[in-house]
C-alpha cells in the first residue's frame, strides 16, 4: 500500500488532493512550473519540485519528467486530478510500469472512453442510448466529414476525438460553414489535446446536461452518487453545477444511475469517473461521454452525500473496498458549485490576468470554497481561468440559492475582474430559480443587464455618490502634492523623494 | 465642490459640502466613505446605509461594481463641464483602427497579410489565452496597413497587433 503521492498537478485541484492525502495520513508530493512557485499547493505539500517553465508543454504535461520525479522523490502513487495527464491512457500505463500506482481507472478503460468514438461503440453494445452521430468510423478526413454530415443532419456538432471541456468543439448550421469550422475545431483539439481528430454528432435541441458520479472499486463494486446538473455553460464550459437536478425524479434518477453503472462495468472501469448524458425535453436520455476521472464539479456530490469523492478514490487505489453500498448513499439537501473565473462578464468573458492584491473569502454556514489562490497570487494567462470554486449547501435548493446569493455578496476579489457579477445575476434570474433552462440558456436568454432594471435604477444613484467621493478624494491626493508649505515633511526631503521618484 | 455625474445617461448633481456631508439634488445626506486596506473597495455609509463596492477608475471614466452590477459613470466637475459646452465638443472620428490584444496570451495565427482588404467580422488574429483560442475581429471594412507582431509571438495586453486603414 502506497504512503507518498505525488500530486501531478497545480490550482485549487491540487490543493484538494493534498488535504485528503493529509487527513489520510499519506504525504504528499507537488510539483510545479515556474510560475507557480509559490502557489498555495507547493506551500501545502511535504515536498515540492519544480518542472519546468510555465507553458503546459513544458511543465506539467511533461509526463517523463513528472515520473523522474515520483521515483527520486520515494513518491510510490500519482494522483493526476483532472486536466493535463488525466486522461493519458500512456501515462497511466507507464506509471504501472513502474510500480507506481495510478490513483484512477485502469490505462485500459482511459482508453477505451478516451477515444470518443470508440467509447460510443463500447457503451451501445452495452444497450446504453447514445446521441446519433459518426461513431465507430475512426478518424475521417474532412472530405469524409463533409460527406456524412448531412446524413447525421444539421444542426451538429464537432467534436475532438480526444476531447473534453468544449475544446476543439464547434456547432454547425449548414454545409456551407462546416469546412471553415472543421478547421479551427482540428486546431484546437491539435493545440489542446496534441491530436486534430474530430468526429461528428446530431445535435439535440433544448437538452439539458445532466451527469452521474460513478465509483468503482477493484473487487467488482459499482455504484452511482447520483447526478449533478451541468446545463449553466457558456461555450461548452460548465459554469454552475448542482445537486440534485431539479428535472429529474427519483424514477428517473434511478433509471439513469442504472444505466450509468452499466456503461462503467461495459469498460471494466475501477475507481471515480462521470457518465455525461443528455436529456432532452421529452426526458430521453443519451450517453454524451465518459471522464475517468475526478471531476471540477464533484464537491457538489459531496456536499449532498457527505461521501469524500477524493479520499474514497485513494481507498480505492490501495485496493480496498468502497465504504458505501448503492443502499447505503443518501441524498441530503441540495447544492451549488459557482465556478469563479478571471473574466470580464461585462466585456464578453474576456480573460482578466493580474495580480490578487485582495481576497475576502465567503464563511459562515453551508458554504465551502475550494481554491488555489490568495493575496499575492499572480494570475497568468499559461492556465485554465478557473481561480475558485464556491460550493454551498442548502435543506432545500431555495435556501441553496439564497445562500449562493449572500456568499456571492461576501466574496471580494481584487486585482483581476471575476465572474462574480455574473453568478449573481444568475441567481436573480427567474428562469434559473424556476429551474426552467438548457445548456443554451447562457448565450441565447440570459443577459447582464436585463435583471430587474428597476433595482438597478435605484442603485444607480449611490453608484454616482460612490464614483463622485473616489474622484473627489483622487483630486484631493493629486492636489496636495503641488499645494506648497502644506507638506507634512521639509522641502528638502520632498524634493529628493520627487526626484527619486522621476528617475 | 460642485460635480455633475452621469449614469445610465441620468445626471445627479452632487456637491461635495464638507468632509461628512454632501448634497445630492436638494438633499444634504450624512456621509462616511472609506477605501478598505487602500484597495479599490470602497465602504460606503450614506444616510446610516452601508454599502459596499468597487470603484476603478478606467481612462476618463469611472466603473462601479455594486451588488453584481457595473455601471459607467463619467464624474465632471461642474465647472469644467460648463467651460467644455462652451468650448463645444468636436469629436473627430479616428481614421485608422489599432487593434490591441485584449489580454496577454500568444498569437496563433495572422490569417491576413498587410495590403489584404478585410471585411467587418474578418477573423484578422488568433490569440491563445487561458487554453483558450480566442478569434480578433475586425470592426469594420478596411485594408491591414501594419502587422505588428509574428504568429509565435507573446504579446502583453493592450499591445498593438496590428492596423486597419
Amino acid at each position: 500500500m502506497f504512503k507518498k503521492v505525488l500530486i501531478a498537478n497545480r490550482g485549487e485541484i491540487a490543493v484538494r488532493i493534498i488535504r485528503a492525502c493529509r487527513e489520510l495520513g499519506l504525504e504528499t508530493v507537488a510539483v510545479f512550473s515556474e510560475a507557480d512557485r509559490s502557489a498555495l499547493h507547493v506551500r501545502y505539500a511535504d515536498e515540492a519540485y519544480l518542472l519546468g517553465p510555465a507553458p503546459s508543454r513544458e511543465s506539467y504535461l511533461r509526463a517523463d519528467k513528472i515520473l523522474d520525479i515520483a521515483k527520486a522523490s520515494g513518491a510510490d502513487a500519482i494522483h493526476p486530478g483532472y486536466g493535463f495527464l488525466a486522461e493519458r491512457e500512456d501515462f497511466a500505463s507507464k506509471c504501472a510500469d513502474l510500480g507506481i500506482d495510478f490513483i484512477g481507472p485502469k490505462p485500459s478503460s482511459i482508453a477505451a472512453m478516451g477515444d470518443k468514438g470508440k467509447a460510443r461503440a463500447t457503451v451501445i453494445k452495452a444497450g446504453v442510448p447514445v446521441v446519433p452521430g459518426t461513431e465507430a468510423v475512426g478518424n475521417m478526413t474532412d472530405d469524409d466529414l463533409l460527406r456524412v454530415a448531412p446524413q447525421v443532419g444539421f444542426p451538429l456538432l464537432i467534436k475532438a476525438t480526444a476531447g473534453g471541456g468544449g475544446k476543439g468543439m464547434r456547432e454547425v448550421r449548414s454545409l456551407e460553414e462546416m469546412p471553415a469550422l472543421l478547421q479551427s475545431a482540428r486546431r484546437e483539439a491539435e493545440a489542446a489535446f496534441g491530436d486534430g481528430n474530430v468526429y461528428l454528432e446530431k445535435l439535440v435541441e433544448g437538452a439539458r446536461h445532466i451527469e452521474f458520479q460513478i465509483i468503482a472499486d477493484s473487487h467488482g463494486n459499482v455504484i452511482h452518487l447520483g447526478e449533478r446538473e451541468c446545463s449553466i455553460q457558456r461555450r461548452h464550459q460548465k459554469l454552475l453545477e448542482e445537486a440534485p437536478s431539479p428535472f429529474l425524479d427519483d424514477e428517473l434518477r434511478e433509471k439513469m444511475g442504472s444505466v450509468a453503472v452499466k456503461a462503467a462495468q461495459a469498460v471494466d472501469y475501477v475507481n471515480a469517473g462521470t457518465i455525461e448524458f443528455l436529456v432532452d425535453k421529452d426526458r430521453n436520455f443519451y450517453f454524451l461521454e465518459m471522464n475517468t476521472r475526478l471531476q471540477v464539479e464533484h464537491p457538489v456530490t459531496e456536499m449532498v452525500t457527505g461521501v469524500d469523492i477524493v479520499a474514497e478514490q485513494i481507498r480505492i487505489a490501495r485496493g480496498r473496498q468502497l465504504s458505501y453500498s448503492q443502499e447505503q448513499v443518501q441524498f441530503n439537501g441540495h447544492a451549488i458549485e459557482c465556478r469563479v473565473n478571471a473574466e470580464d462578464p461585462f466585456n464578453n468573458f474576456i480573460p482578466s490576468t493580474g495580480r490578487i492584491t485582495h481576497s475576502l473569502l465567503p464563511t459562515g454556514p453551508g458554504v465551502r470554497v475550494d481554491t488555489g489562490v490568495y493575496p499575492g497570487f499572480e494570475i497568468t494567462p499559461y492556465y485554465d481561468p478557473m481561480i475558485a470554486k464556491l460550493i454551498v449547501w442548502g435543506e432545500t435548493r431555495a435556501q441553496a440559492i439564497l445562500r449562493m446569493r449572500r456568499a456571492l455578496e461576501e466574496y471580494r476579489i481584487v486585482g483581476v475582474r471575476t465572474n462574480i457579477p455574473f453568478h449573481q445575476t444568475l441567481m436573480d434570474s427567474h428562469r434559473f430559480m424556476g429551474g426552467q433552462f438548457d445548456t443554451r440558456f447562457v448565450e441565447e436568454r440570459f443577459s447582464m443587464d436585463a435583471a430587474a432594471s428597476e433595482s438597478r435604477q435605484a442603485q444607480a444613484e449611490i453608484a454616482a455618490i460612490l464614483a463622485t467621493l473616489a474622484a473627489h478624494k483622487q483630486a484631493e491626493r493629486s492636489a496636495q502634492i503641488v499645494r506648497r508649505n502644506e507638506r507634512d515633511t521639509s522641502n528638502w526631503k520632498w524634493v529628493g523623494r520627487w526626484e527619486r521618484m522621476h528617475r | 465642490m460642485k460635480y455633475v455625474t452621469t449614469v445610465d445617461e441620468k445626471e445627479f448633481e452632487i456637491e461635495i459640502v464638507d468632509e461628512h456631508h454632501i448634497r445630492v439634488g436638494d438633499r444634504l445626506l450624512p456621509v462616511n466613505i472609506e477605501s478598505v486596506s487602500g484597495q479599490p473597495v470602497f465602504s460606503l455609509i450614506l444616510d446610516g446605509k452601508s454599502y459596499e463596492s468597487y470603484v476603478y477608475q478606467n481612462e476618463d471614466e469611472w466603473e462601479v461594481l455594486l451588488r453584481g452590477r457595473q455601471y459607467q459613470v463619467k464624474v465632471e466637475d461642474e465647472r469644467e463641464k460648463r467651460l467644455k459646452a462652451a468650448a463645444g465638443e468636436g469629436v473627430a472620428e479616428g481614421g485608422e483602427f489599432h487593434l490591441k490584444a485584449p489580454m496577454p496570451g500568444l498569437v496563433v495565427t495572422i490569417p491576413v497579410a498587410e495590403g489584404q482588404e478585410v471585411k467587418k467580422g474578418q477573423v484578422l488574429i488568433i490569440l491563445e489565452s487561458m487554453k483558450m483560442q480566442n478569434e480578433l475581429k475586425s470592426p469594420r471594412d478596411g485594408v491591414v496597413d501594419r502587422v505588428r507582431v509574428k504568429a509565435g509571438e507573446s504579446v502583453e495586453q493592450k499591445q498593438t497587433l496590428l492596423s486597419i486603414q
